[in-house]
């Protein structure tokens, strides 16, 4: 004979469909949304790995002053390298933005076509797919630049420029102001010697089998070349950011999102104990009956776990085809509007669907499993006398005789449901988690762009930078004469520049912190730009730089020479106010003693005003507001969908989480409330009995919450920045979220207790006559 | 003997808050036989009943059930025996809402290899036109016929009934009380019935009196009443 209690499970979710649904809702939403961002994570990162060997993309890249002439190239590739011209323009547009332009590329960092077609006559052009995303460019429109008109005739993705990045030593790329683009040859040609890039792809022999190997290939090569050639830079691909920085970033936003993964089976699962706890509380008698007539736990448990067993399946069945088809596209459509990555196929992902389905599936089971065990283990009597505590019945509190009757009632309801209300806190608290990333992230990054504009050293900082090569090391007299010729050429003669002496040393990744790169500055007597007395004793640190680290005045900072094994000590003597970037600053003569410069020696200017005297290949890097801001403007960007999203799903977690609990607080009492509209007490009545205490918890919990996630957050958005990224962001938490938060929670909740309202009246009075012992 | 019990003791609380429910209970119940347990609201006729049906344990002594001895039972062994040999029945019908009159039936049966044929039980049950009804759809009457035949649908050795009537009217019990009688009868089971009602008493077969946990009185029925005889 079939188990006949497997019939009530249709009737089970038919009498209770509100509840089945919600949760149904945030599952299908977490799963959908989880596992889309997870396979559209691999997808991508699948598209991007392939992309390598699929474009054949270089192994690195250097530019040199002069074209190569046919033997000196051939001398290159002795050391088992094949090198490939990749020579490039760049060119200003009227939309106020700039692109590099390649001749299409046929054998090394081949270029992927998204849309259109590659440009084939003069005055087509193929643009980089996300540029045109940001700036509104179509296929079929034009764009102007000095005069030239060109026809967009495709949307394109470089191989070699997954980031953006127009300079490798940038702390972030810019899609909105900087594009790749391609064109035909005849068209490149028409180009002549007019800022004409040398620039020349590299590809191994024999492939380096792994990072040290790549490091000392690519030394060995770059320290061979310049023997020869006059180089203008070299990036061996392990050091290109426009190359790396995409799959390093892919992988970030996994494990945040893994993260978040984490926090909504938490929620989902207190869901379900929370849930499972009132079905047994609303049929203890039931249950007990069972038991008594012979019916064992093991039965009684498979009974009740089916109903969220089912729910939680049928949802991981849709919610795992909503990911793979709707989220996966929303995803895509993010990690598309980040970073130019080639065309994908979706790939279907066992860990996603191990950590979406099989993983909350699991711990819905052992939930459900653990607390059905728990209280049907009682005896059959505690079940049909509804003692669910198992032991003695506690004596009820005390309550003081000047509390009136209704705030007493009150009292009670709060201490009978406080294990759903200690729940319907932890729910709040996690949904807060989420709606206090969404919320408080964009106002973060707007500050930080206020922020780091006001403490700028000055308008425009100059970090020049000496052509690889073009200083002899080995012959003392030749270095000698090219440092003389240099230094006619790195001069300015603007009246406001201020030369500095700068050296840049990397951190040695203290406390798991990803290691990166420190600039220490050297600054002059009697500095215009740098406020601070130096001695030659003086070591102040960046604002952001003791931020980040927790030093301060007393503090010994270790530093190490980038691919030395040679460290540096410093004792900080105080901090200096500048959040741009994590930087050291003492005396000019301070610098150059430790680093054994010369006294005079410099290496770039501060200005307040545009330095235009000093041919751009020797500038090196250049701080200024763009530049500053370029990190929050392509977080904005990159993370503003995603703000929405996070928004939007923790506020449906919000919703279900107080309908769920309050609803359930309700049902828990519904012969008392029953028995009370009998004894003749108005419905407006009884919703000040029941639904006031939830409303104070629900406030309450709000506002506990606050405090507690601020500094949680901050500190877990301080791991985060400390080990995923370089610089820092000075953390600012907007108070005006606090009362959009709030107001979302209390909006939230008025909503429920309409609804909570309305259902109060429909209770039947003669639901109180019924099975009342 | 189908069910010995030796020397039951059963207490509640603890330091001067303990009170003495089962005081030295020693009775024996032959197959068939229709028991009533007689007694005032806390004589302990009802705790009796729980430690004979297995869901509350005695503090010492000893149930026999057809030679075997209840205390050396674990858990699992007193589920398969409530499985195996009773029937419970509570003052309060503890059906389940959302099954039909006849589903709730099923639930009893599904747990008997050997169940009584249910469209029979729910003919004699009178329950017929509403087979397909849910609880909340019957009188208290038609309930507690409801959940009697999910108790004797698996045909048990014994019939647990505690209070059966102690929520229905007078006409109601006496239709409840002749149903019972109706089921030992043609069934063959033991019933054990636990009651305030005096007059229930001459029905029994056997009727046990008790009072603040001790037997007062024991004696066989040598002139039983039917149901329908009875009158309070």
């Amino acid at each position: 004979m079939k188990n006949p209690l497997k019939k009530r499970l249709l009737r089970e979710l038919k009498g209770d469909f509100g509840k089945y649904l919600v949760i149904f809702i945030l599952l299908v939403l977490s799963i959908g949304f989880v596992s889309g961002f997870l396979v559209a994570g691999e997808s991508m990162i699948k598209a991007y790995n392939d992309s390598f060997e699929k474009y054949n993309v270089e192994d690195g890249n250097f530019r040199t002053e002069e074209r190569l002439s046919d033997q000196l190239k051939e001398w290159i590739e002795k050391k088992e390298v094949s090198i490939y011209e990749n020579f490039y323009v760049e060119r200003n547009f009227d939309n106020g933005t700039k692109l590099r332009i390649f001749p299409n590329r046929e054998e090394v960092d081949k270029v992927c076509v998204m849309e259109g077609r590659l440009p084939e006559k003069k005055n087509e052009i193929a643009i980089d797919r996300m540029y045109a995303d940001n700036n509104e460019i179509a296929v079929g429109e034009s764009l102007i630049s000095e005069g030239k008109n060109y026809t967009v005739v495709g949307l394109v993705a470089l191989s070699d420029y997954s980031a953006l990045f127009y300079n490798n030593n940038d702390m972030m790329f810019d899609s909105s102001a900087f594009g790749v683009a391609v064109v035909s040859k005849e068209q490149f040609e028409d180009y002549g010697d007019d800022g004409l890039r040398y620039n020349y792809a590299f590809i191994y022999d024999h492939k380096p089998s792994d990072d040290i190997e790549e490091k000392e290939a690519s030394d060995d090569l770059m320290e061979t070349m310049t023997k020869k050639v006059s180089l203008e830079n070299f990036v061996p691909r392990y050091l290109n950011q426009a190359i790396n920085f995409t799959g390093e970033d892919i992988v970030g936003d996994k494990a945040m999102m893994e993260v978040l993964l984490y926090i909504i089976i938490i929620i989902v699962a207190f869901v379900f104990g929370i849930t499972i706890n009132n079905t047994i509380h609303k049929e203890s008698c039931v249950i007990g009956t069972l038991r008594a007539s012979g019916y064992t736990i093991s039965e009684l448990i498979r009974h009740y776990m089916a109903m969220p067993l089912i729910v939680t399946i049928i949802s991981a069945v849709i919610g795992n085809i909503l990911g793979y088809t709707i989220f996966k596209n929303v995803c895509v459509e993010m990690y598309y509007g980040s970073y130019s990555l080639p065309t994908y196929v979706t790939v279907w992902s066992a860990e996603a669907f191990l950590k979406t389905t099989i993983i909350p599936l699991v711990i819905m089971m052992i939930v459900t499993y653990i607390i059905l065990r728990k209280k049907l283990s009682l005896s059959p009597l505690h079940l049909i006398r509804r003692n669910l505590s198992g032991g003695k019945q506690k004596p009820a509190i005390k309550l003081s005789g000047a509390l009136k009757f209704f705030d007493r009632f009150r009292i009670r309801i709060l201490i009978q449901n406080k294990s759903s209300y200690i729940i319907l806190f932890m729910g709040l608290l996690f949904a807060n988690v989420l709606l206090f990333f969404g919320m408080m992230l964009p106002p973060l990054l707007v500050h930080f762009q206020g922020i780091v504009t006001e403490s700028m050293l000055a308008k425009h900082t100059y970090l020049l930078q000496i052509p690889a090569g073009a200083v002899d090391d080995d012959d003392e007299m030749a270095a000698a004469f090219s440092y003389v010729f240099l230094l006619g050429k790195i001069n300015t003669n603007n009246p406001d520049a201020e030369k500095f002496s700068a050296y840049s040393l990397k951190t040695i990744g203290e406390g798991g912190t990803r290691v990166e790169d420190v600039t220490l500055y050297g600054i002059q007597d009697n500095s215009r730009y740098i406020d601070a007395e130096f001695n030659d004793k003086t070591v102040l640190i960046s604002s952001a730089y003791a931020d980040k680290y927790g030093y301060g005045k007393g503090s010994v900072i270790t530093l190490k020479e980038p691919y030395e094994d040679k460290y540096y000590g410093f004792k900080v003597t105080g901090t200096y106010d500048y959040d741009g970037g994590i930087a050291v600053f003492m005396s000019k003569k301070h610098l150059n003693d430790v680093m054994g410069l010369d006294e005079e020696s410099f290496s770039g200017f501060f200005s307040d005003s545009e330095i235009t005297d000093i041919d751009s290949k020797y500038i090196g890097t250049v701080i200024d507001e763009e530049s500053l801001t370029r990190v929050s403007r392509q977080l904005m960007i990159s993370m503003g969908n995603l703000m929405y999203m996070v928004d939007g799903f923790s506020v449906i977690m919000f919703i279900v989480l107080i309908y769920l609990l309050s609803k359930l607080i309700i049902e828990r009492n519904v012969q008392s409330i029953s028995m009370a509209k009998i004894l003749g007490y108005s419905k407006r009545e009884i919703a000040m009995l029941y639904i006031v205490p939830t409303a104070l918890v629900v406030i309450a919990s709000l506002l506990i919450s606050y405090p507690i996630l601020s500094y949680v957050m901050v500190w877990i958005f301080r791991v985060m920045l400390k080990q995923m990224m370089s610089g820092w962001m000075v953390i600012w938490l907007d108070p005006s979220a606090y009362v959009k938060m709030f107001l979302l929670g209390a909006v939230t909740y008025a909503v429920v207790a309409i609804i909570e309202y309305v259902r109060i009246g429909r209770i039947p009075m003669s639901e109180a006559l019924k099975n009342v012992e | 003997m189908q069910l010995e019990l030796q020397n039951i003791k059963k207490s509640f609380g603890e330091g001067d808050s303990r009170i003495e429910v089962l005081k030295d209970i020693s009775l024996g119940i032959e197959q068939g036989e229709f028991v009533v347990l007689l007694g005032p609201s806390g004589s302990g006729k009802s705790t009796l009943l729980n430690i004979i049906g297995g869901i509350d344990n005695a503090d010492s002594g000893k149930i026999i059930i057809k030679g075997k001895s209840m205390s050396d039972m674990d858990e699992k062994a007193l589920t398969s025996y409530r499985r195996d040999h009773l029937g419970y029945i509570f003052q309060m019908y503890n059906l389940i809402p959302n099954l039909t009159v006849r589903e709730n039936i099923e639930v009893g049966a599904y747990l008997s290899k050997n169940p009584l044929n249910i469209d029979e039980i729910i003919e004699v049950l009178g329950l017929t036109n509403h087979q397909h009804k849910v609880p909340s759809q019957l009188s208290g009457g038609q309930q507690q016929r409801c959940a009697i035949g999910r108790a004797i649908v698996k045909n048990p050795d014994i019939l647990l009934c505690d209070e059966p009537t102690g929520a229905l009217d007078y006409n109601t019990s006496k239709e409840i009380l002749a149903l019972i009688e109706e089921v030992n009868q043609k069934y063959g089971n033991t019933v054990i019935m636990v009651t305030h009602n005096d007059a229930i008493k001459n029905m029994a077969d056997f009727v046990v009196k008790l009072r603040d946990g001790v037997i007062r009185k024991s004696y066989k029925n040598e002139q039983k009443m039917t149901a329908a005889e009875l009158d309070w």
